[in-house]
């Protein structure tokens, strides 16, 4: 019944969008002069980068054992695609849900104060630590278990069930990972390109990662968190914070194309990850008429 | 939703390429006559100024906040909309309102951009911080406007592009909200929003409703015809034509990247080390150029295919049955890549204008792509203005001396700053807001 109240809703929603003639969404504030004092930071940070790069790295990796990949090792252009043409539907459908949707609402949520925002994103961010220690301890990386464990114990106690990143203070880095990474590491390639309803972009092995997460999640039932109704407002809010926290514009490129362009960098990021997980590892060899990520 | 993290990442990639495009967004060619001997290309510290953009230790002084109202707006005009363009169907602008009355400065994009790219953030929040209502429109080469606002669909043509903009910005403003109230009506434009900017203000002095007082161009071109076909010759020289050009820059990219990941012992791609990345792909001049001939071919696909599909020319796309929503165009992108502006104009804009404009021929419809079209009005007029550099990439040594002697003294010529590379900077703007004034001749002559 409540699905189908829901279902109702999104319809109309969904229908109002798509007839309106003229629309005026009032945007958070920009605030150009802190976004520029802080690109000139990321200037300085690079150049830092840079250097280090170029400098010491290069003799430090060499004795790591990481085997640079050449021209060759680059997986084929194409991405692997058969499920291609549901996919474009559902990415149409996801487009058309975020405009109608989960936009306007994550703009609304951009109202409330940023300390109150900030404590619903560290919550949630310290809820994913259970997974990620679970997954680094799968991965046999008991230092970043050992770290993420440390950040979510600080966290829960200190930092009042999460509210605050007082771990992040003490420069513990959150260092996030996830089922994905773990079947990555045992050597899992990621498979068909897999839009996911609602969530959007991904490959088949991050839809089992995303399962085997949510899985974990659901076992360990922290705080009885995730059973029963508190389960659905919980995901509600956090999918609102994710979503106020991201810059992306389905169709902000006009381009026909947007399509495969974002599978293009989706897929090919994922290898890129890959690549850099099994650094001192031979590349496994590509057939140049294979599409990537098959 | 708890294994979300690989989405957000996937969208900080995205974001990658959105930010390198930015940064990119609106530039024609590289010149070939400032070029380099030594590789080909176009001078090493205008082609960096070009991608790399304003540093932003010299951007100019911005306000601390400035409010956003995004408008979508369905043009009474518009024709019916592709199946494949469902997405594109109202034209999509940015304002921001004073709270008191206030002239409205609009300000049109560059080459292929949507009105609310890295250069237009930083002149709307300028011009905001001046006192202005700003109101910020995506370059008629845009396929959002293409499909929403343009009464062709065959983008590129400076005078008919003219009127179709003129036509929305009056559309858009009897719609903005009650509370602007405007004074005044000033236009910008950079790169070739610049010559779209002053051709509008020149339709709105031949009688138009809109008023228009002043027009101040950024690093416009003078021929877009001219500075595109150099980009081809860039491509070609950058990049190389076919599938064989296009594989072996993205081969040369994927290893660069992927190694920046296996020696940093970093695993996840993600905002943090996204300029890094950036800077890790793009080092030799070779890249630089091959990233502005990219940029601008990406355009150039977007407007292909709409022009294409609009003029019915079938060149891509069949006019008898054009793509639906579930239909892969990744054969289609692959041949739009290897086309260049010469073929765009030849397959789809001349067939198009030659039966639709009385009169013309082929060679006419290269002489309206030149600011000539206005010379007369750029030369009598004191509300016209330009602001270019003389290392701009885009422009020959001929093009920069026509604009000196059109404009006389109302050019601002700067010594560096490539193609847009000095756009936001402190001098740039100084000068930008004195001539929206009015006053900057008397001050600097």
């Amino acid at each position: 019944m409540r699905a189908a109240h829901c279902a109702v809703l999104a319809t109309a929603a969904l229908s109002a969008c798509a007839t309106q003639n003229l629309s005026i969404r009032n945007l958070p504030a920009e605030t150009p002069a802190a976004d520029n004092a802080e690109a000139v930071e990321n200037a300085a940070a690079l150049a830092a980068v840079e250097s280090a790069v170029t400098q010491n790295n290069t003799a430090q990796e060499r004795d790591r054992g990481v085997i640079p990949l050449t021209m060759a090792d680059a997986p084929s252009m194409y991405s692997y695609d058969p499920w291609e043409r549901i996919n474009r539907f559902t990415y149409r459908f996801n487009a058309r849900f975020d405009d109608a949707i989960l936009l306007p609402v994550a703009d609304q949520y951009r109202r409330i104060p940023r300390p109150i925002r900030s404590g619903v994103h560290n919550f949630f961010a310290n809820l994913d630590e259970v997974k990620t220690v679970v997954n680094y301890a799968l991965q046999l990386h008991p230092a970043a278990g050992a770290h993420s464990l440390g950040r979510f114990v600080i966290n829960s106690t200190i930092g009042i069930g999460g509210l605050f990143d007082v771990a992040g203070k003490f420069h513990l880095k959150r260092e996030p990972t996830g089922f994905s990474a773990t079947l990555a590491g045992w050597g899992r390639h990621p498979g068909p390109y897999l839009v996911i309803p609602l969530l959007g972009p991904a490959t088949l092995r991050d839809g089992v990662g995303l399962l085997g997460d949510y899985g974990v999640s659901y076992v360990i039932d922290l705080a009885r968190l995730y059973r029963g109704y508190q389960a659905w407002a919980l995901e509600v809010v956090d999918a609102v914070d994710q979503r106020a926290n991201i810059g992306f514009r389905y169709y902000a490129t006009g381009s026909p194309f947007e399509y495969e362009t974002v599978r293009f960098l989706y897929v090919h990021r994922e290898l890129i990850e890959d690549a850099a997980l099994h650094a001192t590892e031979h590349p496994p060899g590509h057939d140049p008429n294979e599409p990537a990520g098959r | 939703m708890r294994g979300r993290a690989a989405f957000v990442v996937a969208l900080a990639f995205l974001a990658v390429a959105t930010w390198a495009s930015a940064a990119l967004a609106g530039q024609s060619a590289p010149s070939l006559p400032n070029r380099d001997p030594a590789t080909g290309l176009a001078d090493s510290a205008a082609l960096r100024a070009t991608v790399f953009g304003t540093p932003p230790q010299d951007i100019a002084t911005l306000p601390e906040t400035v409010p956003l109202q995004e408008i979508n707006i369905a043009l009474p005009w518009a024709r019916q909309i592709p199946e494949v363009f469902w997405f594109d169907r109202r034209l999509r602008v940015w304002f921001s309102a004073q709270e008191k009355p206030a002239p409205l400065a609009i300000v049109i994009s560059g080459v292929g951009s949507d009105g609310n790219t890295a250069n237009l953030k930083v002149l709307r929040a300028v011009l905001y911080g001046a006192g202005y209502h700003v109101l910020t429109m995506p370059s008629p080469t845009f396929p959002g406007f293409i499909v929403a606002a343009s009464s062709t669909g065959v983008a590129g043509d400076l005078i008919q592009d003219g009127r179709d903009l003129y036509a929305s910005m009056q559309e858009i403003i009897s719609h903005l909200p009650k509370h602007a109230d405007i004074t005044d009506v000033d236009i910008l434009g950079y790169s070739l929003g610049g010559a779209n900017a002053a051709v509008v203000k020149s339709i709105a002095d031949a009688g138009g409703k809109l008023k228009i007082h002043r027009a101040v161009m950024i690093n416009p071109p003078v021929s877009l015809f001219a500075s595109v076909a150099r980009l081809d010759e860039l491509f070609a020289l950058s990049i190389g034509s076919g599938d064989a050009g296009v594989e072996r820059l993205y081969r040369r990219l994927y290893a660069r990247l992927a190694n920046l990941f296996r020696t940093t012992a970093e695993v996840q791609i993600d905002e943090s080390n996204m300029l890094a990345s950036v800077a890790a792909v793009l080092k030799s001049d070779a890249d630089f150029s091959a990233a502005i001939a990219l940029t601008f071919r990406i355009a150039l696909m977007n407007m292909f295919f709409a022009g294409d599909l609009y003029a019915r020319t079938g060149v891509v796309v069949d006019p008898a049955n054009p793509p639906h929503v579930g239909d892969s165009l990744e054969e289609t992108a692959r041949i739009l890549r290897d086309k260049p502006f010469a073929d765009y104009f030849a397959e789809v804009f001349a067939p198009y204008y030659l039966a639709h404009r009385a009169n013309s021929t082929v060679e006419s419809l290269k002489a309206d792509n030149r600011l000539d079209i206005i010379a007369s009005a750029l030369r009598a007029n004191p509300d016209y203005f330009g602001q270019t550099n003389n290392d701009d990439v885009i422009l020959d040594r001929t093009e920069l001396a026509w604009l000196r002697t059109t404009l006389g003294g109302r050019l601002a010529v700067y010594d560096h700053g490539g193609h847009l590379g000095n756009l936001g900077d402190r001098i740039q703007v100084a000068d930008m807001l004195d001539m929206l004034a009015g006053r900057w001749q008397a001050v600097k002559q």
